[in-house]
Protein backbone atom coordinates (compact mmCIF):
# COMPACT_ATOMS: atom_id res chain seq x y z
CA UNK A 1 0.00 0.00 0.00
CA UNK A 2 1.03 3.07 -0.70
CA UNK A 3 0.75 6.45 1.03
CA UNK A 4 -1.51 7.98 -1.82
CA UNK A 5 -3.91 4.93 -1.71
CA UNK A 6 -4.36 4.81 2.16
CA UNK A 7 -4.95 8.72 1.78
CA UNK A 8 -8.02 8.31 -0.78
CA UNK A 9 -9.04 5.45 1.24
CA UNK A 10 -9.39 7.64 4.24
CA UNK A 11 -10.88 10.91 2.44
CA UNK A 12 -13.87 8.81 2.46
CA UNK A 13 -14.13 8.45 5.86
CA UNK A 14 -13.46 11.92 7.00
CA UNK A 15 -16.52 13.61 6.01
CA UNK A 16 -16.33 17.19 6.47
CA UNK A 17 -14.24 17.15 8.93
CA UNK A 18 -10.93 18.96 9.30
CA UNK A 19 -7.21 17.13 8.38
CA UNK A 20 -4.25 17.97 9.62
CA UNK A 21 -1.58 17.12 7.54
CA UNK A 22 2.31 17.19 8.60
CA UNK A 23 4.91 18.33 6.39
CA UNK A 24 6.80 17.16 3.38
CA UNK A 25 5.27 14.17 1.39
CA UNK A 26 1.73 13.63 3.68
CA UNK A 27 0.68 17.64 2.76
CA UNK A 28 1.77 16.71 -1.07
CA UNK A 29 -0.22 13.59 -1.19
CA UNK A 30 -3.33 14.57 0.25
CA UNK A 31 -2.90 18.38 -1.66
CA UNK A 32 -3.34 15.90 -5.06
CA UNK A 33 -5.54 13.55 -3.57
CA UNK A 34 -8.76 15.78 -2.65
CA UNK A 35 -7.82 19.43 -1.44
CA UNK A 36 -10.25 21.36 0.58
CA UNK A 37 -10.45 24.26 3.22
CA UNK A 38 -10.95 21.69 5.39
CA UNK A 39 -7.56 20.53 4.97
CA UNK A 40 -4.36 22.44 6.60
CA UNK A 41 -1.27 21.69 5.40
CA UNK A 42 1.39 21.79 7.01
CA UNK A 43 4.56 23.87 5.46
CA UNK A 44 7.89 22.99 7.70
CA UNK A 45 7.16 22.82 11.42
CA UNK A 46 8.39 18.83 11.27
CA UNK A 47 6.74 16.77 14.32
CA UNK A 48 3.70 19.92 15.47
CA UNK A 49 0.85 18.31 13.22
CA UNK A 50 -0.13 16.10 16.29
CA UNK A 51 -0.17 19.14 18.69
CA UNK A 52 -1.85 21.18 16.40
CA UNK A 53 -4.74 19.12 16.02
CA UNK A 54 -4.63 18.52 20.16
CA UNK A 55 -5.10 22.28 19.89
CA UNK A 56 -8.24 21.93 17.13
CA UNK A 57 -9.83 19.17 19.20
CA UNK A 58 -9.95 20.92 22.19
CA UNK A 59 -11.63 24.15 20.81
CA UNK A 60 -13.33 22.37 18.50
CA UNK A 61 -15.36 19.01 20.41
CA UNK A 62 -18.52 18.99 18.01
CA UNK A 63 -15.88 18.17 14.84
CA UNK A 64 -13.61 15.11 14.87
CA UNK A 65 -10.46 15.80 13.44
CA UNK A 66 -8.05 13.78 11.65
CA UNK A 67 -4.00 14.23 11.91
CA UNK A 68 -2.42 12.84 9.06
CA UNK A 69 1.33 12.48 10.63
CA UNK A 70 4.44 10.23 9.74
CA UNK A 71 6.95 8.31 11.58
CA UNK A 72 9.64 10.82 11.23
CA UNK A 73 7.55 13.28 11.86
CA UNK A 74 5.91 11.78 15.58
CA UNK A 75 9.08 10.82 15.98
CA UNK A 76 10.62 14.28 16.72
CA UNK A 77 7.24 14.72 18.96
CA UNK A 78 6.81 11.80 21.13
CA UNK A 79 6.44 13.88 24.04
CA UNK A 80 2.78 14.99 22.06
CA UNK A 81 1.58 11.20 22.64
CA UNK A 82 1.59 11.71 26.14
CA UNK A 83 0.07 15.28 26.63
CA UNK A 84 -2.85 13.60 23.63
CA UNK A 85 -3.02 10.85 26.42
CA UNK A 86 -3.69 12.85 29.28
CA UNK A 87 -5.55 16.01 27.60
CA UNK A 88 -8.15 12.75 26.06
CA UNK A 89 -9.80 14.51 23.46
CA UNK A 90 -12.47 11.97 22.37
CA UNK A 91 -12.45 13.76 18.93
CA UNK A 92 -9.01 12.95 17.80
CA UNK A 93 -8.22 10.99 15.29
CA UNK A 94 -4.36 10.55 14.88
CA UNK A 95 -3.07 8.87 11.43
CA UNK A 96 0.45 7.70 11.24
CA UNK A 97 1.67 6.65 7.77
CA UNK A 98 5.06 4.48 8.70
CA UNK A 99 7.88 4.09 6.29
CA UNK A 100 10.19 3.50 8.64
CA UNK A 101 12.07 6.27 6.34
CA UNK A 102 12.02 10.22 5.78
CA UNK A 103 11.32 9.88 2.71
CA UNK A 104 11.33 13.57 1.53
CA UNK A 105 14.99 13.93 2.33
CA UNK A 106 16.39 10.95 0.93
CA UNK A 107 14.38 7.43 2.35
CA UNK A 108 16.93 7.49 5.59
CA UNK A 109 16.01 5.12 8.06
CA UNK A 110 14.09 5.64 11.12
CA UNK A 111 14.25 3.88 13.81
CA UNK A 112 10.07 2.91 13.78
CA UNK A 113 10.89 -0.42 12.33
CA UNK A 114 12.12 -1.49 15.50
CA UNK A 115 10.15 -0.05 18.00
CA UNK A 116 6.72 -0.27 17.52
CA UNK A 117 4.67 3.24 17.42
CA UNK A 118 1.12 1.52 18.05
CA UNK A 119 2.94 0.29 21.52
CA UNK A 120 3.54 3.45 22.58
CA UNK A 121 0.62 4.98 21.31
CA UNK A 122 -1.62 2.10 23.61
CA UNK A 123 0.30 3.12 26.76
CA UNK A 124 -0.32 6.62 26.23
CA UNK A 125 -3.63 5.85 26.53
CA UNK A 126 -4.63 6.34 22.85
CA UNK A 127 -6.75 3.34 21.41
CA UNK A 128 -4.33 2.02 19.14
CA UNK A 129 -4.21 0.05 15.65
CA UNK A 130 -1.71 -0.98 12.92
CA UNK A 131 -3.20 -2.06 9.52
CA UNK A 132 -0.88 -3.21 6.51
CA UNK A 133 -3.06 -2.81 3.45
CA UNK A 134 -6.39 -1.11 2.18
CA UNK A 135 -8.42 -3.96 3.34
CA UNK A 136 -7.22 -3.85 7.11
CA UNK A 137 -7.81 0.17 7.01
CA UNK A 138 -11.24 0.12 5.56
CA UNK A 139 -12.07 -2.18 8.65
CA UNK A 140 -11.01 -0.35 11.15
CA UNK A 141 -12.18 3.21 9.38
CA UNK A 142 -15.68 1.39 9.62
CA UNK A 143 -14.54 0.10 12.92
CA UNK A 144 -14.02 3.52 14.98
CA UNK A 145 -17.07 5.34 12.70
CA UNK A 146 -18.66 5.92 16.63
CA UNK A 147 -15.26 5.17 19.01
CA UNK A 148 -14.55 7.85 21.12
CA UNK A 149 -10.61 8.91 20.68
CA UNK A 150 -8.53 9.76 20.94
CA UNK A 151 -7.53 6.90 18.34
CA UNK A 152 -4.27 5.66 16.97
CA UNK A 153 -4.14 3.84 13.33
CA UNK A 154 -0.83 3.21 12.40
CA UNK A 155 -1.06 2.57 8.73
CA UNK A 156 2.22 0.93 7.34
CA UNK A 157 3.30 2.16 3.92
CA UNK A 158 5.73 1.05 1.16
CA UNK A 159 7.88 3.99 -0.80
CA UNK A 160 6.00 5.45 -3.19
CA UNK A 161 7.04 5.62 -6.98
CA UNK A 162 5.57 8.67 -7.84
CA UNK A 163 5.78 12.15 -6.22
CA UNK A 164 2.77 14.56 -5.71
CA UNK A 165 3.32 17.75 -6.65
CA UNK A 166 3.96 20.85 -3.71
CA UNK A 167 0.87 22.23 -1.98
CA UNK A 168 1.30 25.93 -4.14
CA UNK A 169 -1.04 27.47 -1.76
CA UNK A 170 0.78 30.50 0.27
CA UNK A 171 0.94 29.91 4.05
CA UNK A 172 -1.64 32.64 4.62
CA UNK A 173 -3.88 31.28 2.19
CA UNK A 174 -4.03 27.94 3.86
CA UNK A 175 -4.63 29.22 7.05
CA UNK A 176 -7.25 31.77 6.43
CA UNK A 177 -9.59 29.32 4.43
CA UNK A 178 -9.07 26.76 7.41
CA UNK A 179 -10.16 29.26 9.77
CA UNK A 180 -12.90 30.50 8.32
CA UNK A 181 -13.74 26.20 7.89
CA UNK A 182 -13.86 26.32 11.68
CA UNK A 183 -15.99 28.97 12.60
CA UNK A 184 -18.86 27.30 10.22
CA UNK B 1 8.04 40.31 39.81
CA UNK B 2 6.74 39.72 42.99
CA UNK B 3 3.90 37.51 44.19
CA UNK B 4 1.16 39.60 44.19
CA UNK B 5 2.20 41.46 41.01
CA UNK B 6 2.48 37.82 38.99
CA UNK B 7 -0.84 36.20 40.01
CA UNK B 8 -2.45 40.15 39.55
CA UNK B 9 -0.76 39.80 35.73
CA UNK B 10 -2.41 36.59 35.45
CA UNK B 11 -5.50 37.27 36.18
CA UNK B 12 -6.21 40.19 34.38
CA UNK B 13 -5.21 38.47 31.28
CA UNK B 14 -7.66 35.72 32.13
CA UNK B 15 -10.09 38.83 32.74
CA UNK B 16 -9.17 39.87 29.16
CA UNK B 17 -10.17 37.24 27.18
CA UNK B 18 -6.99 35.16 27.12
CA UNK B 19 -8.88 31.29 27.60
CA UNK B 20 -5.55 29.03 27.58
CA UNK B 21 -2.15 29.54 29.00
CA UNK B 22 0.23 26.78 27.41
CA UNK B 23 4.19 26.45 28.35
CA UNK B 24 7.07 24.56 30.17
CA UNK B 25 7.58 26.46 33.73
CA UNK B 26 9.58 28.51 34.59
CA UNK B 27 10.53 29.62 38.48
CA UNK B 28 11.25 32.99 37.46
CA UNK B 29 7.12 33.34 36.95
CA UNK B 30 6.46 30.28 39.28
CA UNK B 31 3.49 32.56 41.15
CA UNK B 32 1.84 33.61 37.73
CA UNK B 33 1.95 29.50 36.90
CA UNK B 34 0.60 28.75 40.15
CA UNK B 35 -2.67 31.36 39.86
CA UNK B 36 -3.49 29.64 36.65
CA UNK B 37 -2.96 26.20 37.81
CA UNK B 38 -5.69 27.23 40.98
CA UNK B 39 -7.95 28.30 37.94
CA UNK B 40 -7.43 25.11 36.17
CA UNK B 41 -6.76 27.33 32.79
CA UNK B 42 -2.94 25.66 32.84
CA UNK B 43 -1.46 23.25 30.15
CA UNK B 44 1.94 21.84 31.17
CA UNK B 45 3.89 20.23 28.04
CA UNK B 46 6.70 18.58 27.38
CA UNK B 47 8.13 20.92 25.08
CA UNK B 48 8.20 24.47 24.14
CA UNK B 49 7.63 23.98 20.78
CA UNK B 50 4.58 21.95 21.72
CA UNK B 51 3.23 24.21 23.53
CA UNK B 52 3.17 26.42 20.50
CA UNK B 53 1.73 23.91 18.06
CA UNK B 54 -1.56 23.65 20.89
CA UNK B 55 -1.15 26.78 21.08
CA UNK B 56 -2.12 27.70 16.97
CA UNK B 57 -4.37 25.01 16.93
CA UNK B 58 -6.61 26.91 19.77
CA UNK B 59 -5.34 29.98 18.03
CA UNK B 60 -6.71 28.78 14.60
CA UNK B 61 -10.01 27.79 16.56
CA UNK B 62 -10.56 31.60 17.53
CA UNK B 63 -9.59 31.41 21.11
CA UNK B 64 -6.42 33.06 22.45
CA UNK B 65 -3.55 32.30 24.67
CA UNK B 66 -0.56 32.75 26.30
CA UNK B 67 2.34 30.57 25.39
CA UNK B 68 5.24 30.65 28.96
CA UNK B 69 8.42 29.16 28.61
CA UNK B 70 11.73 30.25 29.72
CA UNK B 71 14.35 31.76 27.46
CA UNK B 72 15.66 28.50 27.18
CA UNK B 73 12.51 26.84 25.73
CA UNK B 74 12.83 30.53 23.10
CA UNK B 75 15.97 29.30 21.96
CA UNK B 76 14.66 25.97 21.35
CA UNK B 77 11.47 27.49 19.47
CA UNK B 78 12.79 29.79 17.05
CA UNK B 79 12.28 27.65 14.25
CA UNK B 80 8.62 26.74 15.30
CA UNK B 81 8.46 30.57 15.73
CA UNK B 82 9.55 31.89 12.41
CA UNK B 83 8.30 28.67 10.48
CA UNK B 84 4.71 28.52 11.87
CA UNK B 85 3.88 30.89 13.96
CA UNK B 86 5.42 34.08 11.51
CA UNK B 87 5.17 32.41 8.44
CA UNK B 88 0.80 31.18 9.21
CA UNK B 89 0.43 35.00 11.18
CA UNK B 90 -0.78 32.53 13.99
CA UNK B 91 -1.24 35.29 16.87
CA UNK B 92 -0.44 34.33 19.86
CA UNK B 93 1.35 36.09 23.24
CA UNK B 94 4.99 35.22 24.68
CA UNK B 95 5.64 34.79 27.85
CA UNK B 96 9.70 34.49 28.66
CA UNK B 97 11.51 34.06 31.47
CA UNK B 98 14.85 36.13 31.57
CA UNK B 99 17.68 33.85 32.86
CA UNK B 100 20.67 35.21 33.23
CA UNK B 101 19.31 38.54 33.69
CA UNK B 102 21.60 38.97 36.55
CA UNK B 103 25.27 38.07 36.31
CA UNK B 104 25.18 35.96 38.79
CA UNK B 105 22.68 33.44 37.57
CA UNK B 106 23.77 29.76 37.41
CA UNK B 107 25.94 29.11 34.34
CA UNK B 108 23.78 27.89 31.68
CA UNK B 109 21.64 30.90 31.78
CA UNK B 110 24.55 33.24 31.24
CA UNK B 111 24.81 33.32 27.63
CA UNK B 112 21.24 33.06 26.67
CA UNK B 113 20.37 36.02 28.45
CA UNK B 114 23.13 37.99 27.19
CA UNK B 115 21.98 37.42 23.56
CA UNK B 116 18.05 37.22 24.14
CA UNK B 117 17.52 40.61 23.23
CA UNK B 118 19.72 40.35 20.11
CA UNK B 119 18.08 37.50 19.46
CA UNK B 120 14.26 38.69 19.77
CA UNK B 121 15.01 41.31 17.56
CA UNK B 122 16.66 38.88 14.40
CA UNK B 123 13.69 37.25 15.11
CA UNK B 124 11.20 39.87 14.64
CA UNK B 125 9.28 39.18 17.56
CA UNK B 126 8.28 42.59 19.31
CA UNK B 127 8.67 42.14 23.27
CA UNK B 128 8.21 44.27 26.30
CA UNK B 129 9.61 44.24 29.71
CA UNK B 130 6.96 43.37 32.49
CA UNK B 131 6.93 44.94 36.00
CA UNK B 132 5.34 45.20 39.09
CA UNK B 133 4.52 48.79 38.57
CA UNK B 134 3.40 48.49 34.57
CA UNK B 135 2.25 45.06 33.56
CA UNK B 136 -1.42 46.04 33.22
CA UNK B 137 -0.02 48.94 30.35
CA UNK B 138 2.29 45.61 29.21
CA UNK B 139 -0.64 43.66 28.91
CA UNK B 140 -2.52 45.89 27.36
CA UNK B 141 -0.23 46.27 24.26
CA UNK B 142 0.42 42.36 24.38
CA UNK B 143 -3.06 41.81 23.90
CA UNK B 144 -3.85 45.10 21.26
CA UNK B 145 -1.47 42.62 19.14
CA UNK B 146 -3.49 39.18 19.30
CA UNK B 147 -6.31 41.59 17.79
CA UNK B 148 -3.93 43.01 14.88
CA UNK B 149 -2.96 39.10 14.41
CA UNK B 150 0.55 39.90 15.57
CA UNK B 151 2.60 37.93 18.20
CA UNK B 152 4.66 39.57 20.58
CA UNK B 153 6.55 38.71 23.61
CA UNK B 154 6.07 39.52 27.16
CA UNK B 155 9.51 39.10 28.79
CA UNK B 156 9.89 38.02 32.55
CA UNK B 157 13.12 39.27 35.00
CA UNK B 158 14.64 36.72 37.50
CA UNK B 159 16.07 39.25 39.86
CA UNK B 160 16.97 36.80 42.19
CA UNK B 161 18.83 33.60 43.11
CA UNK B 162 17.75 30.27 44.93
Amino acid sequence: MIRKDAIIKILEHVGKNPIVAANGFISRDLFNSGDKDSNFYMIGSMGLASSISLGISLENPKKRIFVFDGDGNILMNLGSLTTIGSESPKNLIHIVFDNSKHESTGGQPTNSSLIHLEQIAKVSKYKAFKVKNIPELEKILKKIKNMKGPIFILVKIDKSENLSNRVDLLPTEIKERFTKFLKR
Amino acid sequence: MNEISQRKFFDYLHKKGIKQFLGVPDSTMKHFIDQGLKKKKILITTREEEAIGIGSGMSLSGSKCVIFMQNAGFANSISTITSLVQMYRIPLIFLIGWRGYLSNDAPEHLHIGKIQKELLNLVNLKSKIVCDDDWKKQCDWALKNLVKKNSCALIIRREFND
